[in-house]
Parts: structure tokens; sequence; C-alpha cells
């Protein structure tokens, strides 16, 4: 969030678990954090686990990030 | 001197949290301080036990979220600023790394620092083996040797933790363990965990990496083989940090009955009070008691008082604006990922930056880690991320 707030464009992977904390801490920090929610927990999975987090957290970043771009 | 807040709280852990919503509530000017963010050390664990009522479990993220929302809807100002010093008087004063900062009150909430042997090399060996935090760096161990160094029912509760990972878990225990029956039950159950009592470590070993570490039993000493070492003892309070108030051996803040102080102008709450126990719900409940406190101090009259609403609260401060324009002049070309370095979080961000790579048809990934998983974002590396890319995937949670 603090690289957010200074000028970087910085999209969150977060655990559906720390979902909540991050978007209080958001508000907190007053901005409005770009945000791809993972399944909980990425920690302890194995290589094919692994790879359906990456291709389902991939799957909602490419559109965020072609936003991001096209509209800057 | 003027005050620039009714009450600055020290601290935006459970206690922290709760002190300020209940100051804010009465109608009160509060600023949060917090270094890291807002959440204190839970922020570290996934499940806590024994909340809200023993034999329960909560998730940390979410009651951490649930007290920030609640802060914040209260009026709570959040501040990333660092307490360097709290000169407690008639009218305290607290320098922060923003500059001076003065309050009609305090409340200083600021927990226990992380553990430490207080042996030769250990800060160097921290990422390197000796961590506080099970669930964050637990899993790095999977297949390996560790101890758990403490008596509490905390060190009892990451010793289960790492058990679900570790090949073999000993528990170093000083004297004798404090923890609860409960957990005495749970530890002897399982099969990878071994207690010793009255045990000392007096040396750590490896290069660089942790490899093992002297301890000290009824007097014999042996070494003991392990990669990791999580010590939950040696944890300090914040007694360097406040001017003119007394502390008990282990720099807690002592007070005169609950919460308050000697000085009638600062108050204590959470783990940072000298007797405190230690857990959620007491932290929880020093924070109401120090809220109310504040705000009883300064309202002597009775009374709700007039309330004074904030026309800017929620108005994006004119400093955030500035820093919005000030970040570098790296174009869509540069892109970095920056891991929290959770278990799996780095794995991840590789696995996504590479999708992301290939549909930009980026030429490379900058990348950045903080030093380990329990540790705060490093300012310089902020600083170079954001001003050397134009945007940065970051791994939170884990």
């Amino acid at each position: 969030m603090e690289l957010e707030k200074r000028g970087a464009v910085a999209p969150l992977l977060v655990t559906s678990t720390f979902l909540p904390l991050v978007e209080a801490q958001a508000k907190a920090r007053r901005v409005t954090p770009r945000i791809v929610v993972v399944p909980h927990p990425v920690g302890g999975l194995n290589e094919a686990e692994l790879a359906e987090r990456i291709e389902a957290a991939a799957g909602a970043l490419l559109p965020l990030a072609d936003e991001a771009r096209g509209s800057a | 001197m003027n005050s620039d807040w009714d009450l600055a709280v020290v601290g935006a852990g459970v206690a922290g949290l709760t002190a300020a919503r209940v100051a804010a509530e009465a109608g009160l000017r509060v600023v949060a301080y917090d270094r890291m963010t807002p959440g204190g050390q839970l922020v570290n664990l996934t499940t806590l036990h024994d909340v809200p009522e023993p034999g329960e479990v909560t998730s940390s993220a979410g009651l951490l979220g649930r007290l920030v929302a609640e802060a914040e809807a209260a009026g709570v100002t959040m501040s990333f600023a660092e307490v360097t010093r709290v000169r407690a008087g008639a009218a305290p004063r607290l320098e922060t790394s923003e500059g001076e900062v003065g309050a009609r009150a305090v409340v200083v909430a600021t927990g226990l620092t992380a553990g430490r042997l207080g042996l030769p090399g250990e800060e160097l060996l921290v990422g390197r083996g000796i961590s506080t935090c099970a669930g964050c760096d637990g899993p790095l161990f999977r297949g390996r040797a560790v101890a758990v160094v403490g008596d509490d029912d905390w060190t009892a509760e990451e010793a289960l933790e790492l058990a679900e990972v570790a090949t073999a878990v000993t528990v170093l225990v000083p004297g004798q363990p404090r923890w609860s029956g409960e957990r005495v039950g749970r530890l002897a159950a399982s099969a990878r965990v071994e207690v010793l009592t009255g045990a000392t470590v007096t040396a750590l070993r490896g290069e660089g990496v942790l490899s093992g570490v002297v301890v000290a039993t009824a007097g014999s000493e042996r070494e003991l083989a392990v990669d990791g070492l999580f010590p939950y003892v040696g944890r300090r309070g914040p007694g360097a940090l406040v001017d003119g108030l007394p502390t008990d051996e282990a720099g807690r803040l002592r007070t005169e009955g609950g919460v308050r102080t000697a000085v009638p102008t600062v108050f204590v709450a959470g783990d940072a009070r000298s007797a405190a126990t230690g857990s959620v719900p007491s932290a929880g409940a020093d924070g109401e008691a120090a809220g109310a406190a504040a705000v009883a101090m300064l309202r002597p009259a009775g009374g709700p008082g007039l309330r004074i609403v904030d026309p800017t609260f929620g108005v994006q401060p004119a400093d955030s604006a500035a820093e919005a324009q000030a970040g570098g002049t790296a174009d869509w070309s540069e892109v970095a990922l920056f891991s929290n370095s959770k278990p799996n979080a780095t794995e991840l961000l590789r696995g996504v930056g590479e999708r992301l790579q290939e549909h930009w048809e980026l030429p490379e990934l900058g990348f950045a880690s903080k030093p380990n998983a329990s540790a705060a974002a490093d300012k310089d590396v902020i600083d170079w991320l954001s001003q050397r890319y134009k945007m940065v995937l970051v791994a939170v949670g884990d």
C-alpha cells in the first residue's frame, strides 16, 4: 500500500484469510488497493496445487494490469 | 505547549486499537501509531487459540480486520510514523520519525519486543534459522529439526504448530513450564515434540546459517543439531521508550492499579504493562480500560461533552496527493515482484509474474523481498521499488 501511495501501481496478491485485514488496513491508510484474492493458504502447497493458485491469480491479474496500463 | 491530539496511542495491536476506538467513540481526537501496519504481533499469527473463549479458535486476520475497521469508523487517525520517545508529564510529548507531537494523554500499548536469547551472534542468525513466527517461517523447516525456547502458552502453541511440519521439535524450558494443562496433554500426544525442562541455550552454532545450539541441563551440556530456533524468552517492554515511568525487570511499565501509571496523563495497556497476562482477551480488556480512563481523565466534569466532528475526515490528506505524484519516471516495461518471504509467496509471485511478463512481452522482472516474513519491509527497498518500477506485484498473507 505504501508503494501505491508513492505512485507505483502495486497489485496485492492476498490470501482470502487476510482479505478483511488488508481491506481494513487500506481504509486506515486512505488507499484503494488493487487486490487479487488467492485461496488460503499458499504455504505448504505442493507443486500442482501451487500451479492452480498461479493460474487463477494470473487470470485475475492480467485484466487488472491491462486496465491500469490502459488508463495511465 | 499545544496539543495536536487529545489522545495518542502508541501501538495499534489489540490493546491499542481497542483503547483508541473507545476514546474516539467518546469524541476525543485520537491518533494511533504503528510503524508497520495496524495489527500488532497478531499480524503474524493465523489462528488464535482460546479466543474469544477458552477452547475456541478465531482467525487472527478476521479479528484484526474488525478491530481496525471499528477504530477507523470511530474516527481514529492511523499514523505509520515510528514513535521513538514518549515524554511523560502533564503535557506529554512524543518524538516520532515525522517530528514532535503533543497530546493531552497517551496510551502506551506497544506490546513486547521479539524473543531473544541474548547470545553472541544471535542477531546475525535472525532470518537465517532464528525466527519468532512459527506461522510465517515454520514451513521453511519442513522435514527438519527445530528447537523452541520458552515456558508459556504461546511457546507451547508455536511448538505444536511447528510439529505439523518439522521432523522433531525440542522445547527448551529454562525453568518449569507455565502452559495450561490442556497444552500439556497436546504436547505429550505429539510424537515429534520433546520437552526439556531446566534447559538453557548457552551458545549458537552455525556460520551464516544456524546449524545447532548448545543446551545446558542440570550439570551437563550437549549439542543439539537444529536448523530452526524459535525463542520466546527475553522479550522486553517499552521501558526504554518512555521517560519518567518505573519499569519492572523486563522493561514493562509498572502501573498503580489497572492501566493507570504514576503520571496521570499516561496509561498502559496490553503486554507493555507489568503483570499483564499476555492473552488476547486481557489485551482487549486493557484497551477498553485505558480508553475509558483516558476519557475520564480528559472529561472530569462527566457527560459526553461536545463532540467536534473533523470536517476533513475521510478526505485524502494533502501530503498523500504529493506522494502520489512523487513516483519515479519508470515506464510500463519496468515491473517488479515484492515478496513477503512467507512460504511459497515467492513461488506464487514468480509464477504470476511470468504470466504477466509473457502477456506484456517484458524483457525482465525486478525482484525484492522482505528479509524474513516477520520483519517490516525495509524503507530503502520501498523507496527503490517506487522510484525504479512502474508496477510492483506484492504478495500479502500466507
